[in-house]
């Protein structure tokens, strides 16, 4: 009993001298961003140069269209769960803590455990772990390129008159601005000799 | 030939009463099942009269017999668990405070309602602390538990509910129905056990149950919630958590969980005698022990069931505004579960 009120000190001292210490920062300057939306859809996309065409067209289809109505109407909310947890910091930080303290405490309960008999449930756990943990070795290196590299070839195809086709999130952005805007990520890339 | 007749008479009533043993398992377990079926196709034929009616006629009775049963199993004197229920008394007081101070502070418009969800996360983190507090203490009253693994679950439980803490609220709201079957679980074991291996089967009907349920009811339309007695059911039940999925699925489910709760706290456990004869007062220890509190207990039965005629008396007046009352303290049950069960485990 007395240990564990000292161990339960120590980590509280722990935590406050955290809070503390970050008491002391300067608080980081707010840049401003672009205006933010929520992504309700991830689809695939192609531009496609037309010489004989007068305007630009968008053209998507009924069940494309269907959907993206329907996840907006499903926006109750003005984030994603995702977002809501990126943007908290503080649940985020106590997600982590006791994160954190899950597997310290399962650690020791391993240690304990492994001097016991129940030493094949403890073996049962650990091969699940490592199964998950290669599972998801497996797939992540099975993970195709990330979607930037789909756009790169757009400047010259677009000079080229060729098509160019990669994924693309549909997101609805607050307010009530007319204009579609089509965000590509094109990255800087240097030609060999140019500084 | 006088050993034959031995062989015979004390032969009898042994297969008579193996015979009635299997015979009331089987009536047992075809009760459950019929009641079960019964139950799913109410709730998802009706889901907000259903709700209406089993609320309105169920919610105080079974919160009085689950008084009368955490009265039965309170010892007459703490002794060793001494500690133990220091800690689940004062766990179910802070935290039913807590719980309660929330909305209390909004309505009085001392607390804007700003950060609600970091307010639940915390007492979400405070209710798994004060339950892992009460495994440990309780796993350290005999050498032969070790339950230092529910620590590391508790912990990943706090972490998840931070991530999401008006989904791991909205869990609650669900699994804590289920608990009563655990209740149910533990008094066959020590009493019925011949029912017990019947009892575990039709278990297993629960979850096919709910499968079916989401499977026929996952493509319907959500519940028409144009007034504000049928939007709180539909909020309740978390309609606006998962705005993805139809509300007459979550209202069928839930409404069908807190039947089988009430159900197994109302009809199961008093017919299986784990609770005693409903007005025998001297089944409880604290009345029975010597220097016991008879008079004290009886008051305090007879005010719970004044309590629940008040409950249908609100519910009669204002329903909707009863509702949000009782759902708001009924959570001082949900959570004196909690140290009741760890005792019987």
């Amino acid at each position: 009993m007395k240990r564990t009120v000292v161990l339960c000190t120590t980590v509280l001292l722990l935590i406050g001298s955290a809070i503390y210490a970050f008491g002391d920062i300067a608080r980081p300057k707010v840049t401003p961003t672009a205006t933010e939306g929520k992504t309700v859809l991830y689809t695939s996309m192609t531009v496609k140069p037309d010489a004989k065409a007068s305007e630009a067209r968008l053209q998507i289809s009924q069940g494309t269209l269907q959907s993206i109505a329907r996840e907006a109407a499903n926006m109750s909310s003005d984030q994603s769960m995702t977002q809501r947890v990126m943007h908290s910091s503080a649940r985020t930080i106590m997600a982590g803590l006791f994160m954190f303290l899950a597997v310290s405490f399962a650690g020791v309960w391993f240690a304990r455990s492994s001097q016991r008999r129940n030493s094949k449930a403890v073996a049962a756990a650990i091969l699940l772990a490592t199964v998950f943990g290669l599972a998801t070795v497996i797939v992540r290196a099975n993970a195709g390129p990330p979607g930037y590299v789909r756009w790169q070839g757009l400047p010259q195809n677009l000079k080229d008159g060729k098509t160019t086709g990669g994924g693309v999130d549909i997101q609805i952005v607050p307010g009530d601005e007319s204009t579609i805007t089509l965000i590509v990520p094109l990255r800087k890339t240097q030609n060999p000799g140019e500084e | 030939m006088e050993r034959a007749e031995n062989i015979s008479l004390t032969a009898w009533p042994g297969a008579r009463s193996t015979d009635h043993a299997r015979l009331s398992a089987r009536l047992f377990a075809a009760i459950l099942v019929a009641s079960a079926c019964l139950l799913a196709m109410l709730a998802g034929w009706l889901p907000l009269q259903v709700s209406i009616f089993t609320v309105f006629l169920f919610a105080g009775p079974h919160n009085w017999f689950e008084l009368r049963y955490f009265l039965i199993r309170l010892p007459a004197r703490f002794g060793r668990s001494r500690n133990f229920f220091a800690v689940a008394f004062a766990g179910i007081f802070t935290l039913t405070i807590a719980y309660l101070a929330m909305p209390a502070l909004y309505y009085a418009k001392v607390w804007s309602g700003a950060n609600w969800p970091d307010a639940i996360a915390t007492w979400n983190t405070l209710l798994l602390l004060w339950l892992g507090a009460l495994v440990i203490m309780r796993s350290k009253q005999s050498s032969r538990r070790d339950w230092f693994w529910t620590l590391p679950v508790v912990f990943t439980l706090c972490a998840l509910n931070w991530l999401a803490p008006q989904l791991f609220s909205l869990a609650i709201v669900y699994v804590h129905p289920l608990v009563a079957l655990w209740f149910l679980d533990r008094h066959l074991r020590r009493m019925r056990p011949e029912w017990l291996r019947a009892y575990h089967r039709c278990l297993i009907l629960v979850p096919l149950l709910i499968a079916g349920m989401l499977w026929q009811l996952g493509r319907t339309s959500s519940l028409q919630d144009d007034n504000g007695l049928f939007w709180r059911i539909t909020q309740h039940a978390g309609a606006d958590i998962l705005p993805s999925v139809s509300s007459h699925v979550l209202v069928s489910l839930h409404v069908f969980l807190e039947m089988l709760h009430y159900g197994v706290w109302i009809i199961a456990l008093p017919l299986i005698g784990a609770t005693g004869a409903v007005w025998n007062v001297s089944a409880i220890p604290l009345a029975r022990r010597r220097g016991g509190f008879p008079r004290l207990i009886a008051a305090v039965l007879i005010f719970g069931l004044f309590v629940v005629a008040l409950l249908w008396f609100g519910f009669s007046v204002n329903y909707p505004a009863m509702r949000d009352v009782y759902f708001a303290v009924a959570i001082a049950h949900v959570l004196a579960e909690a140290p009741f069960l760890l005792r019987m485990i």
